[in-house]
């Protein structure tokens, strides 16, 4: 992978400079070289996300592939970070002011973003459970010979897919689960009655009271670029990462279901006219306009797949509803081509989200790791500057 | 009948062909000792046969008149129950067997007509049609059906039984490290519950009369190709009776920022709660939950464990990510022994957990869990280390008073009295990190006789840490301004190191040379106490001239007057001392008086013209009862006291 190929020869360069710059100790200078040239890498790694060409469905814009590679990038950034951060250096260089107030705010962040996490993998398993139900839909729209049967159970299946999408995310994290009901009346007669629901349960929680939009909140707290001399240091770069981090987190939850997103902020303290921001505030923007149309609609998110199994779970419900066998020729064939379409998104769910979930718990452990190496080289400057009695 | 396409036999020579074969076939059918299997297998034979007579019989239709019969019956049966209020299975096993043989026979007409091959028939296809829409409503109402029952016979287990000992059992170090003031509770070894307390336990988590049932319904939902909606429906249910289960466990949820702001006595008791839970819900919960998904699915090959992950991953995730949020955490020391117990219960459930989900699917499972057992094995080593550090680093500014047992050391002697527990995995996660300690403490007469505890990992990590308490206590010591006091004080702290590595397990560890060699130790600074503080007293008692008998009066009062005053300050200073230990009290009187009395008595017998005298304030009795008096502080002063 090109990736890893250029993150490895960065890695290089910032180690062999490291070793030269030790012994010269006249870092500063480099320090703005180091910074410049993160920069340039986030910027022009965003910038191939963006640029992502629209016509091929796998990496549509907020597909699974496009996220997997947005987290690749993450992983990229945050590797190199760490590494400016930390490489050659000691505790006494990275707790003087202001560092001694940032670093610890940038590990806060990094805790809420591990909860963000896990909200995510809790809400993949809602993509998931869409993915099954689209699939029976797909298994009875195929049958040959197609009739009433058929379109009833996949008008079935397509109805608790559409309204699992339609839940409210707070209805999904604030159902309890001693309140369910699972004997539903089922004399009601309601035939069309969502049958599905273990998405509405505990395990969806992070925990209670856990909100994804007061999280995301809260870690744009104080997120402010650097000013005066500052913006050439080690306090730009970590702004640079809380940027980061913050944007890929708010990424995440727009597209993926999660526990509580109303009031989902779409203003990132992304400054303007520099360059580097240039394709963060890009993508910002249209993620943000996406959400905007979006927020109330339940919590199927802005995910490319969810959107299209929405569209094509509507448009089939509608065929179903007015099928009467043998049907016109027109619709059914229009309807048989959806129905091709609906089991491609499936299968591209089907290879695609265990590799996501994966990738989402190796940026959960990265963090991990990375918040223990900063706390460990600030822990050694505390244990050889703590007088011994 | 899957694979079975006819085709329209031509010629009269063929149709009596299967009209001889339909005979054969009826006429096993009517023959008993059949395998359910054969049965069912001649019964989807006989419905195709019939169907290929009837259809050529008919040229058109006519023909189907009885498939249409038949269906019309079943349909009947379906409907009648989509208009009834009551559960079917509820109502009895002969409406209940009744209802699946009306979904077999829709079934089997269903497979008899999609057979053939003449789509081109209208009758056939209206009859396809029609049988699929019955299907439809009669899957649907078993997946209701499925669902209710699963929930009506959900066993409730009270999961306190499971556990000999209640949560509630271990007093735990729950003070903080440097606030230690009082000794700790002696029984504090009880620890969770060791690992073979729970064993294998499975329970039937539903009532084991309707798991016949549930399969029945599986297996008609399968047959009719609708075993995803099955899968989805039971995993649905089952799902939601691990996370009531988990409630019932009481096991709340905590994002990790919560658990990261946890203070430590509720974090303790929250992880002794997670290092029990943990292996009920693997142990019994999963295990249970395994074997009712291999009953109810286990003829439909990877569908039972797919299922089984499903209903599984997302409270075994919640439980792991307690376990990171723990591991992230500060380090302190007090946190290590509980540390411990969470890293030997997943050690435990390693193999529990391969064994849940042995395939390539479950590998996301497993991963995490090893990940975890790392980080917490990681977690426990920089504890250890913070142990190792809060124990050299504890300063203080003033003597301990009355040169007693210091908090620090009971701390630290009883907190290492439950490290030979731990013994193996100590050893285990200590082994990377012992070569360096290993250097700094060397056992010198360990020699040929060495054994092998006192030299794994494990010991030399023990024997480091009592050597930095030692040095700590040295330090400690010289706080104190009088130098008798600072060896009662090192008396008293080795002497109550060595009782508690002599009184545990830890003397295994330590070995006897350590114990010999710290004997020593506290002796020397008996001695050393007794030298400090009474060979000035003892000093007025000397016998200047051995030659001559007896002392003049007026040196032998100014003699009497120097002890008196001399050991009334002694006494005054030393009634406020404290030793700690009866026994070791005892002996150091004993020793003391020894010299004293003995030394006074033998000044008074060598002097006993004056002894009448006003000069001689305390009788040999005297002094010898007041020596008793002293290190149970509690000052005392003789000019004051009015006792004789």
């Amino acid at each position: 992978m090109t990736g890893t190929d250029t993150q490895s020869s960065f890695l290089g360069r910032i180690s062999i400079r490291r070793n030269q710059v030790n012994a010269m100790d006249g870092s500063h200078e480099q320090e703005i070289e180091d910074l410049d040239l993160f920069q340039k890498q986030v910027s022009d790694r965003f910038a191939e996300i963006l640029s992502a060409p629209d016509d091929t469905p796998f990496d549509a814009f907020l597909s699974i592939s496009w996220i997997r590679k947005l987290l690749d990038v993450f992983l990229g950034c945050e590797a190199e970070c760490k590494a400016i951060l930390l490489m050659g250096r000691d505790a006494a260089q990275i707790s003087k002011p202001p560092l001694d107030r940032l670093i610890p705010e940038l590990l806060d962040r990094v805790v809420k973003a591990l909860d963000i996490c896990n909200a995510i993998a809790n809400g993949l398993e809602l993509v998931r459970h869409c993915q099954k139900l689209a699939e029976i839909a797909v298994l009875a729209l195929e049958q040959k010979p197609f009739g009433e049967g058929q379109s009833k159970r996949a008008k079935k299946a397509l109805v608790s897919l559409i309204s699992a999408m339609h839940l409210d995310d707070k209805e999904g994290s604030a159902h309890k689960t001693t309140d369910r009901n699972w004997s539903f009346g089922r004399r009601g007669g309601n035939k069309d009655r969502p049958l599905f629901g273990h998405y509405k349960s505990l395990s969806w929680q992070v925990a209670r009271n856990w909100s994804a939009s007061k999280q995301i909140h809260a870690m744009t707290m104080n997120v402010v670029p650097p000013r005066g001399p500052e913006a050439s240091g080690l306090p730009s770069l970590i702004f640079i990462m809380n940027l980061i981090m913050v944007f890929v987190m708010w990424v995440l939850i727009a597209a993926i279901p999660c526990q509580e997103r109303n009031g989902l902020t779409t203003h990132l303290p992304i400054p303007k006219n520099v360059n580097w921001t240039h394709t963060l505030t890009g993508l910002l923007e249209k993620i943000g306009d996406e959400w905007k149309k979006k927020e109330k609609k339940g919590m199927a998110g802005l995910l490319f797949e969810m959107q299209k199994m929405e569209k094509l779970g509507q448009s089939l419900i509608d065929f179903t509803d007015s099928f009467q066998y043998p049907g016109e020729k027109d619709k059914v064939e229009e309807a048989a081509k959806q129905v091709a379409e609906l089991a491609e998104v499936c299968q591209r769910m089907e290879e695609g989200l265990g590799p996501l979930q994966m990738l989402i718990r190796e940026v959960f452990h990265r963090l991990v790791r990375s918040r223990t190496e900063i706390l460990d080289v600030l822990d050694q400057g505390a244990k050889s500057s703590a007088p011994l009695v | 009948m899957d694979g079975c396409q006819s085709t329209i036999p031509t010629s009269e020579g063929d149709l009596h062909v299967v009209a001889a074969a339909h005979h054969i076939v009826k006429a096993l059918g009517a023959t008993k000792n059949l395998s359910d299997d054969l049965r069912k297998i001649l019964i989807d034979l006989d419905a195709h046969l019939s169907m290929i007579t009837s259809n050529t019989d008919s040229k058109g239709g006519r023909g189907f008149l009885d498939v249409e019969e038949r269906l019309k019956q079943a349909e009947r049966k379906i409907l009648s129950w989509e208009s009834d209020p009551r559960m079917i299975w509820d109502s009895g096993p002969r409406e209940a067997s009744e209802y699946l043989e009306a979904v077999d026979e829709i079934q089997t007409l269903v497979d008899g007509l999609q057979g053939l091959s003449v789509h081109e028939n209208r009758k056939q296809k209206e009859l396809i049609h029609r049988a699929m829409s019955v299907l439809q409503m009669a899957m649907s109402r078993l997946e209701e059906e499925l669902i209710h029952i699963v929930v009506q016979h959900r066993q409730q287990f009270d999961p306190k039984y499971m556990s000999s000992r209640s949560t509630q059992t271990y007093v735990v170090y729950d003070e903080s490290f440097v606030s230690v003031e009082d000794e700790p509770a002696e029984e504090t070894s009880s620890r969770n519950c060791s690992s073979d307390e729970i064993g294998e336990f499975i329970v039937d988590l539903i009532h084991a009369d309707v798991i016949p049932d549930i399969k029945s319904i599986a297996k008609v939902m399968f047959t009719s190709n609708y075993g995803p909606e099955f899968c989805e429906a039971f995993i649905g249910v089952r799902k939601e009776a691990l996370e009531q289960y988990f409630a019932i466990l009481d096991t709340e949820k905590l994002s990790i920022e919560d658990v990261l702001k946890l203070e430590w006595t509720n974090m303790s008791s929250k992880m002794n709660k997670w290092t029990w839970s943990m292996k009920i819900i693997v142990r019994v919960y999963l295990a249970s939950e395994k074997q009712l998904c291999d009953q109810v699915l286990g003829d439909f090959g990877s569908v039972s464990s797919f299922c089984f992950l499903e209903i599984s991953k997302a409270t075994i995730l919640c439980l792991l990510n307690f376990g990171e949020a723990v591991a992230m955490g500060p380090h302190q020391p007090e946190k290590l022994l509980r540390l411990l117990d969470m890293y030997e219960t997943l050690a435990d459930l390693l193999r529990d957990i391969d064994t849940l989900f042995p395939e390539e699917a479950g590998s996301f499972v497993r991963l995490q869990f090893h990940e975890l057992l790392e980080s917490l094995g990681d977690s426990s080593i920089a504890a250890f280390e913070a142990f190792r550090v809060a124990i050299s680093s504890n300063g203080s500014l003033y003597p301990f008073p009355g040169g007693g047992v210091h908090p620090l050391n009971k701390y630290v002697m009883n907190y290492i009295r439950m490290f030979p527990e731990y013994c193996n995995t100590l050893n285990l996660l200590l082994k990377s990190q012992h070569a360096d300690v290993e250097d700094q403490v060397i056992e010198p007469d360990n020699g040929p006789n060495l054994s092998l505890s006192t030299s794994c990992p494990m010991a030399c990590h023990l024997r480091s840490i009592t050597s930095s308490l030692e040095s700590n206590l040295h330090r400690k010591s010289q706080l104190y301004k009088n130098e008798a006091l600072q060896h009662i004080f090192l008396m008293n702290n080795i002497h109550y190191m060595v009782q508690k590595v002599k009184g545990s397990e830890l003397r295994l560890f330590f070995g006897d040379e350590w114990i010999r060699k710290h004997n020593g130790k506290f002796q020397q600074h008996a001695k050393n106490y007794e030298r400090a503080t009474w060979s000035s007293v003892i000093y007025f008692l000397k016998d200047d001239n051995p030659g001559s008998s007896s002392l003049s009066k007026s040196t032998f009062k100014e003699r009497c007057k120097g002890f008196s005053i001399a050991f009334e300050e002694v006494y005054k200073t030393q009634t406020s001392w404290s030793i700690p230990d009866p026994q070791l009290r005892e002996d150091l009187r004993i020793s003391t008086s020894l010299k004293v009395v003995l030394a006074y008595r033998t000044f008074l017998g060598r002097n006993p013209a004056h002894i009448e005298d006003k000069c001689v304030k305390h009788t040999v009795e005297h002094v010898e009862k007041l020596l008793l008096d002293l290190f149970e502080g509690s000052p005392r002063s003789l000019r004051n006291s009015r006792r004789w």
